[in-house]
Parts: structure tokens; sequence; C-alpha cells
């Protein structure tokens, strides 16, 4: 899936998303921008307090007090979601952008049939009566793997296991056609065999519809399967983004390399693995300077004065480090 | 003690769950008159293995495979509905509390919720010292405890000063030191480690594995680690048994079980694994359907009904584990009739 194109579906310019709490304000996201093009998947990946949920909240406008954007843009199509009124968000959501979540426990609703929470997408998202409406469900259904669906329609969501369940959310964000999805580790809470049975239906059902995707996860090796680009979040901002194997192979960045290093690699085993020391810093207090310097190798006196932006590095990758890896490097 | 003795060795281990609640929950009348279900789930369903001194043997297998609860009946947090469980030769299944006790100096556990696992209202140091207080007796041996309890923080990365804060104070990766501190407190020579690092961002896994590797090389300490991560537990282990439905259905050294994996489950499992290698360009297995209900097993083979080889052998007897060479042992029915090894 190397859909080369020159339009961008979604861009999103210098996102700011604050969250003003009691103990200070925290930069959850804090100036975010990349462009996704039509048929493509794109990878956001980082470790827990990266932002890279909140990307994904803030492009749906689900950020709530005491959460706010406080700057940037977010263009589907050329249209600002930012400035938007939430009718129009309503419009949007569900229909244009749908969103899968992590936990297919708790992102159905229990006390309804799955045919309830199916049927309400296309009540609000198309015109059809409710037979069509009932037929395109249970074509959905069948679509994403569940046999008998005409009469699953009928059953709760506790009558389904967990990968079940997945599919089940799946089916449910693709029944309006949306142009985007969103899907914020959907896999993490599955077994790997089930993983894997989701992550092929995921890319089938995108190829089949030519929609684009936003896979959050903090999972790099299931990112690398899927994706054609990967951005990098580290404190709220971009560190690296590129296409997915040249960033895999030879990342630019010392905090991407240093999270490849931490996989262990079975091809290649060493008695130490690679680690990143040190923690993530506190996010409401970041240092002056380059966020990642703390932990980084390769840091020197102008990472600690000075905030690296993000530089193109070759043909089809940018990182934001001052002294940023060379494909021969070692650390 | 000797060397040949292994530190941990488990044998036709079985754990059943009694889920029946109370009589009128479990009555069922039916056309025929009234009967009295006993559900029960059939969580480890006789697997034996054996652990040497220094040495990290690892259960893979799903959830719901009954990995986690061997851990915790080998710490004998349950009571074994039948099998042993030797310690340094002792069998230790029908213990009680009392009995346990000096046990417990000779086998430790680290759990995977790093959150859940310490206490919110003591200090690190009171944390650490707890098991170490429950195996002291004399007021000699108390007195040296303050000493061991710096020297333990510093062995696990931690300053003197983290003893007297709360857990609160500490990231996922502290608190995980923290609990490796606690069970390194009274010298183990086994250390059960249930999914360790599950909880723990990628680069902070790391960290930790590098910790337990280290301690391992220092005290010779044999870990019995419980992880669902292939890549993880290629890293750490020198023997791996792969568990599925409460059996184990391949043990093998390492390099073998990921080099010559046997049981089409394993083979599943692996092939199943995402890597940020080059994808591959065929997967050798995959599985459709789900892990059955651990309340009624199949006949047969536990893994017959995903097999993609299964015929009717498989559903009328169940494979045992037999040696294969090499030290790998496989139960499954394709080690003896190898033509029907194709899809």
């Amino acid at each position: 899936m190397t859909v080369q194109t020159q339009h961008a579906l979604l861009a999103v310019r210098d996102l700011r998303t604050y969250f003003h709490t009691f103990s200070g304000t925290v930069k959850a996201v804090n100036g975010v921008s990349f462009d996704i093009g039509e048929g493509e998947i794109m990878g956001l990946v980082g470790e827990s307090g990266g932002g890279k949920s909140v990307v994904g909240f803030s492009i749906l406008g689900l950020i709530d007090s005491p959460g706010q954007i406080m700057g940037g843009q977010i263009l589907l199509n050329g249209e600002d979601l930012v400035t938007a009124g939430e009718d129009r968000l309503r419009q949007i959501r569900g229909r244009e952008i749908s969103m899968v979540f992590q936990d297919p426990m708790t992102s159905l609703n229990p006390l309804h049939t799955v045919g309830q929470q199916m049927d309400e997408v296309l009540r609000l998202h198309s015109d059809l009566d409710a037979a069509a409406r009932r037929k395109a469900c249970v074509e959905m259904l069948e679509s994403v793997g569940i046999s008998r669906a005409a009469d699953r329609l009928g059953a709760y969501p506790h009558q389904f296991s967990g990968g079940m369940r997945q599919r089940v959310v799946i089916a449910i964000a693709m029944l309006a056609k949306p142009r985007l999805i969103i899907a914020d580790e959907p896999t993490t809470a599955l077994d790997v065999t089930i993983q894997s049975q989701i992550l092929k239906l995921m890319r089938q059902q995108i190829a089949a519809r030519g929609a684009s995707m936003i896979l959050i996860t903090h999972d790099l090796a299931v990112v690398s399967e899927m994706a054609d680009h990967i951005t990098v979040l580290y404190c709220g901002n971009v560190v690296e983004r590129g296409r997915t194997r040249d960033l895999i192979e030879t990342p630019a960045h010392p905090y991407t390399r240093g999270l490849i290093d931490s996989i262990p690699d079975p091809a290649n085993r060493h008695p130490r693995l690679k680690q990143i020391p040190g923690t993530v810093p506190d996010i409401r207090n970041l240092p002056k300077g380059c966020n990642f310097r703390d932990r980084c190798p390769r840091a020197q006196a102008l990472c600690a004065v000075e905030e690296p932006q993000l530089r193109p590095q070759n043909a089809s990758q940018w990182a934001a480090c001052h002294y940023p890896l060379q494909p021969g490097d070692l650390a | 003690m000797s060397d040949a003795l292994p530190i941990l060795e488990v044998r036709d281990l079985k754990m059943h769950f009694d889920i029946g609640g109370g009589l009128l929950d479990r009555l069922k009348i039916s056309g025929s008159g009234v009967r009295i279900d006993k559900p029960v789930v059939h969580a480890v369903n006789g697997i034996s293995f054996s652990i040497r001194r220094g040495e990290i043997m690892a259960l893979v297998g799903e959830s719901g495979c009954g990995k986690s609860t061997v851990a915790k009946t080998i710490a004998r947090i349950h009571q074994p509905t039948q099998g042993e469980i030797r310690i340094d030769g002792e069998d230790i299944a029908s213990y009680g509390f009392a009995k346990m006790l000096p046990v417990r100096a000779r086998m430790q556990m680290i759990f995977q919720d790093p959150y859940a696992s310490l206490n919110p209202r003591q200090r690190v140091r009171d944390i650490v010292a707890e098991p170490l207080l429950q195996q002291t007796r004399t007021a000699e041996e108390r007195k040296a405890v303050p000493a061991r309890i710096e020297a333990l923080l510093a062995k696990v990365g931690l300053s003197v000063e983290h003893g007297g804060r709360y857990p609160h104070q500490f990231s996922g990766g502290q608190r995980q030191r923290i609990g490796i501190a606690r069970a390194l407190s009274v010298m183990p020579g086994l250390i059960i480690a249930d999914e360790p690092v599950s909880a723990l961002d990628v680069s902070i896994q790391a960290q930790i594995l590098n910790l337990m590797m280290d301690l391992r090389d220092e005290f010779g300490l044999a870990y019995l680690f419980i992880s669902h991560d292939l890549s993880v537990v290629h890293h750490i282990a020198d023997t791996i048994g792969v568990m599925y439905l409460g059996f184990l259905v391949e043990t093998a050294p390492r390099d073998v079980l990921f080099s010559h994996p046997r049981h089409p489950y394993t083979r599943a499992l692996l092939s199943a694994a995402p890597s940020i290698k080059e994808r591959r360009d065929v997967d050798e297995i995959t599985l459709n359907g789900e892990v059955p209900s651990a309340l009624t097993l199949p006949s047969g083979c536990c893994f017959r009904t995903r097999c993609p080889f299964a015929w009717e052998r498989c559903a009328q007897e169940r494979p045992r584990l037999a040696d294969v060479g090499g030290g790998q042992k496989v139960a499954c029915h394709l080690v003896e009739e190898p033509d029907r090894d194709r899809p």
C-alpha cells in the first residue's frame, strides 16, 4: 500500500493541546504537525505520556475541560476542525472520521445490543430506511469475519469475546464509510494470535475502502508491519517522522534509535539490551532546550540551550535533533 | 543441597477452581429432574517441568492459558488440586501457612502490576524489609536489617533517600525495582516473576530486564518467568515452556524452540508475533477462532479446535509431552505421524 498522493486528506499544523491543572499546565501536545494522504496508514508512536492519544482526541474534537486546544490547525480536506462548531463536528465524527478505541470491553455500551449500536451510526449518518440499515449492518459484520451475522445483531457485547468485540468496534467504525479512521491502541488488549487476525482485518478493510488511518500505538513492531509512515512523539513533540522502512532501519533521532534498540531482537541476541537511561521528564516541568537531552547519549551544550526544530534529514525523513544520527552511526 | 537437584520441580500439577457458588445457584431443573452442577475451571491440567539453580525458565502463552495460575500455585498463593511442587527436593504442595514461612526464604515472587503490588501506605524501606523481618528471629539479626535494606536499594538502582518515600512518588519502572528489592531481601534461590515488564514502556522494560539478568549473574538466581511477549522471553530465558489451555504443549531450550518449533501452536504463536524486521512473505500458520472455555475442555488434544492439522485421532486421544531429542518435548500426535504435517 504505497499510494503516493499529492493531496493531504488531513493536515495537522502546529497543534497545541494543553491541560490546565492545579499543579500547572500540562502541554500534552506542544506543536505537532503531520499530513496524511488518501489511502495512507500513519503510525503515531511513543511511550506513555508522549501525547499520542491526545492528538487523536484533538482531531475528533473530544478534548474536554481542563483540556483545551490552544493553537494550530487540523485541516480535513482544507476545513479547519479546530474552529468548527460542535454541530459540524457531530456530522464529521462517525461519518468522515471514526475512532477505534483500545479497550473493546468498555468502548461498547453494555446495555444495548450490537445491532442497536450499529444502527445508531446509520440513523445519524445515512438516509437509509430500517430494512436497508439492517442489511448494511449484517453485511458489515460479515465482512469483519463474524459468522451468523444476522443472529448476532441481537446479541449484547458481553456475549462476544475480546477479539470478536474488537471486530464489532471496527465494523461500527467502518459503517458510515469514513475517510479517516483513528485507531488508538486497537490491539493492545488482545492476545498475539488474535492481534494478528485484527491487524490483517484492518489492513484489508482500509485497502478495500481506500480510507486512511492513524494508528496510535506504543508497539513499534505493530506499526512497522502496518504503517506507510511513522511519526514519533516524545513529550508532546514530534521528534522524528519518515517512511516506515527508512525510519526503522536508519533512525535519525537518538530517541527513535533507543526505542528500536530496546526491543529484544531474536535474530541478533546480546547479553544486555540497549536501554534508554532515566525516565520521561515531568511534562509540567520540561527542561529548557531539547526534552530528550537528559537521556540522550549524544547531548551537547547546544541541546540545553536551544530547542531543536524538525528538519529534513534526507528525501523521506525529518528529525528534531541538533546532532542527528547518520546511517552509519552506531549509537 | 547438591547441584544436580533442581531448585524447582513440578510434577503433574493440577489446579482446578470450583466456581459453583451456593447450592441454589448450582441447582438445575430440567425435564428429567433436578441435578446439581459442579462447574470447574480447569486452569492447570497436569503440567511437569523443572528448573535448575541459576536457570531461567519462561512460561509463555495467551491470556487464560494458566501460566499465571502456575506461578501463583507454585508460590502457594493457591492450594494445588493435585501434584507435587518440590523446592530443593522438598514437596511443599500441601504445606500450610506456618510450614511455608521458612520456604518463602528460598522462593519469592515479583508481580505484574507495580501499582497494585506495593502497599501505598508503607514507606519503601518498610516494604522491602517486610519479607526479611518475617524471617529474622533474633534481635541481632534485626539490627542488621536497615543496613541490608540500604544495600538492596543500591543494588536495584535506587538511593538511600528513596527508602523514606511512598510508592506513589515513583514511576512504574522504579516501583518494579522496589518489588525486585523486596523479593531479593531474603536472598532466595528462586524468583517467580509474573509478567514483570508487561506494564512498562519499552525503554523502561529494557532497564528492568537488564537488572534481572545482572542479579541472576551476581546471585545465581533461578527465575520462573511468566510472559506473553515472545521477544522478551527470547531475550531472557534459557528454557521455554509453551502453555495452552492449562497444558504444557512444548518445552525446549530457547534456541531450539525459536529455530525448530514443533507444536502447531508454538509455530502459530511465533508467526503471529509482529516484528520490526521486514515483513516475512507468508505466515507459516495463522489461527482462526479463539481459545475454547476452560470450563469444558475439548476431548483429546486441547488445541485441536484451532489446529489446522487436526484429524480424528486428535479428538480421541490426548497427546502426552514426549521427548523428541535435543532437550525438546512436544505434546502432539504429529510427532508420530509427520506425514500429516502439511496444511
